[in-house]
């Protein structure tokens, strides 16, 4: 154990002296994580905020019909109005962007509406959005003005408006913010947490195997009286911490991230510090343990059997792939933890944390998480061993 | 001491190496190669052994099986008594091991790496302190002791490694070239440290392929060629039986004259 403890030491103050590590470890996530959750916030809120504010520019062919419309937009100050237009023009211009939306009214349109029908309006818009602000806007504006027009149909026919509500619905959604916040954002946690968990344990895992090895250290380092496993334990110490450390660190780049961007509306703010409470998070270590002693025996085991740091990186770098794949699943709206998903490595810490996020995680499938992870990463630990043990990997290349 | 007897370190070849190497020295058909191939001989406390061949004649393999790195496939070595397979963490302790081509830990300084193999020496501080501060004397390296490794001359590095070899007073030496890539001046703090560790009373093997270090330093030799012993006795007896005009001739002489 003491041996362990003196390996564990000096690779620890050797990695933390290593710049690639700290950046990884905390310059990544402490600094530019919430640079970057600021700066896109900040950008998509001031987006919504130019669309919702400025004034729109409407095209409108009335084909001497909806009066009332034309003076609605002429009476208000964020639309301004384009009139005379041909059809061709109007369209050209919507296409070019001189438009923000062009609205024809058909050259019948008075007349079926005075006849009770439904009066064709064609509402032409660019934009690659379904959900584009300044369509909504005008769409907005011609439900005002079908909404005067019903109100004065059921007027002249003597009937009370609401007649046409057969049904009163009253929806009421029994989820807390936490949990809707959850289902929204809370998927993005546990993928970023997994991501920086494995980056974070990348660069220790292969200076610590791979060049130990290129430098010739390692060979030194065996003819000490320090056991084979004793010597990959210390090594393997650091590698999971620093895997750990960084994930918590990116939590918490992210929390400083949204603290500083001031546009989050604050039940947002408040549900989002509530998923980050204590309870939350001591579950969330317990996840992120066993995960990573599993990326670490990973990342050793082929950092070991490399013969220089460029080979390990080499190998090591398409691995991503394997990780940010069933982390991103866990993304996917639908995914939910049960028996089966809880067996899938990675996936499983994926849609746990956002049930733990969430407030709730069921301590039967939570279980079923926990051994199917120690599983791997016993596994992982005895296939370290192993792969350490060997004579041609150690001396592989040497 | 240091009895080595009939040993042998069979390697198995890769595929790619298998195609790569048709007709290779102790290869023997069966997709494995003999680095080592029955190698006998002992190295007494006090004298300098040096272990002599060209590159790939087996030299490195046989020093890391006597280090404990490598298993003999065969064969067997006493170190201070104790056997390689049997007991190893026993004989590392025991040892010392020093190569050329080992770099250091460029982040830790001279005081920590030290103080790390003291740490996997299981050393008291006491002693650490005293030995530490005596080598430190000895190879004047006080004044960087607290500097990064990683910002010293080769010189001064080959001092730390000689420190991190010597620090627990180990009774077995075992140097696998140790002044390869190293100017004249570099290379003469190891030759001085080998003669140090022969008047303690040391025993020390040394593998070179450089004449003038055997001629300098050795009381026993060995010459191994294809993993096989060409030549094993003191160096006296050496000199005084050869043919050729310099050591240099003799060592070519006995390679050619040697069954492949």
């Amino acid at each position: 154990m003491k041996t362990i403890l003196t390996v564990f030491k000096k690779e620890l103050i050797d990695s933390l002296r290593d710049r690639r590590t700290l950046v990884a470890m905390v310059f990544v996530p402490l600094v530019l994580f919430p640079i970057m959750i600021s700066i896109s916030s900040s950008m998509l809120i001031s987006h919504a905020r130019k669309a919702q504010e400025k004034v729109l520019k409407v095209g409108v062919v009335t084909n001497g019909g909806a009066k009332a419309f034309v003076e609605m937009l002429s009476s208000r100050g964020d639309v301004k109005l384009f009139e005379g237009l041909l059809v061709a023009e109007g369209t050209a211009l919507v296409r070019s962007d001189s438009l923000d939306a062009f609205v024809v009214f058909d050259a019948g349109f008075e007349e079926k509406v005075a006849g009770h029908g439904a009066g064709p309006v064609a509402l032409y818009y660019k934009s690659a959005e379904s959900s584009s602000i300044e369509r909504r806007r005008v769409r907005d504006l011609l439900d005002t003005y079908e909404e005067t027009l019903r109100r004065s149909r059921f007027e002249s026919l003597s009937l009370d408006v609401s007649i046409v509500d057969a049904i009163d619905v009253s929806e009421q959604n029994l989820a807390s913010t936490k949990e809707r916040l959850a289902e929204e954002i809370g998927g993005f946690l546990p993928y970023l947490i997994i991501i920086f968990c494995f980056t974070g344990s990348m660069y220790p895992a292969i200076d610590l195997a791979a060049g130990e090895k290129e430098r010739g250290t390692l060979e030194t380092l065996l003819t000490s009286p320090a056991g084979r496993l004793e010597i990959l334990l210390g090594k393997f110490g650091v590698v999971v911490l620093t895997g750990v450390a960084s994930a918590l660190v990116s939590i918490f780049g992210m929390y400083i991230g949204i603290r500083q961007s001031p546009e989050i509306p604050p039940e947002v703010l408040n549900a989002v510090l509530g998923m980050l409470e204590f309870g939350s998070i001591a579950l969330l270590i317990s996840l992120l343990l066993p995960l990573s002693i599993f990326f670490a025996a990973l990342l050793l085991s082929l950092s070991i059997f490399a013969k220089s740091f460029k080979e390990a990186q080499s190998t090591i770098t398409p691995l991503m792939v394997f990780i940010i794949v069933p982390a991103f699943i866990g993304l996917m709206p639908g995914m939910t933890l049960d028996s089966k998903t809880a067996l899938i490595p990675i996936l499983n810490v994926s849609l746990a944390t956002k049930a733990i996020i969430a407030g709730s995680i069921s301590p039967g499938v939570l279980i079923e998480v926990y051994v199917s992870l120690v599983v791997l990463a016993a596994l992982g630990i005895w296939g370290c061993a192993w792969i350490f043990n060997r004579e041609d990997t150690i001396f592989r290349g040497a | 001491m240091i009895v080595v007897k009939d040993l042998r370190k069979t390697f198995k070849l890769s595929r790619q190496q298998r195609r790569e190497i048709k007709v290779e020295p102790g290869s023997k058909g069966d997709g494995t190669v003999d680095a080592v191939a029955g190698v006998s001989f002992t190295c007494r406390p006090g004298r300098i052994f040096s272990l002599l061949g060209p590159n790939g004649a087996g030299k490195t393999t046989t020093l890391r099986m006597i280090a404990t790195l490598l298993k003999p496939s065969s064969g067997s070595i006493e170190v201070a008594g104790i056997d390689v397979v049997k007991n190893p963490q026993e004989v590392r302790r025991r040892l010392g091991f020093l190569t050329g081509t080992t770099k250091l830990y460029d982040r830790l300084n001279a005081n920590e790496l030290v103080k790390y193999y003291a740490d996997l020496h299981g050393m008291e501080r006491s002693t650490f302190d005293k030995r530490k501060e005596e080598l430190f004397t000895l190879l004047g390296m006080n004044d960087f002791a607290k500097r990064r490794i990683g910002k010293l001359s080769t010189g001064m590095r080959q001092k730390v490694s000689i420190v991190r070899t010597m620090i627990h007073d180990p009774e077995i030496i075992v140097f696998d070239e140790p002044t390869v890539g190293l100017d004249v001046v570099t290379a003469k703090n190891i030759i001085d440290l080998i003669r140090r560790c022969k008047e303690q009373g040391k025993t020390v093997i040394f593998s070179t392929h450089i004449m003038g270090e055997v001629s300098l330093l050795s009381d026993d030799m060995a010459i191994i060629h294809n993993g096989k012993l060409v030549f094993s006795g003191a160096y006296a007896d050496f000199a005084r039986q050869m043919k050729g005009r310099s050591i240099e001739e003799e060592f070519i002489r006995l390679l050619e004259g040697a069954p492949q």
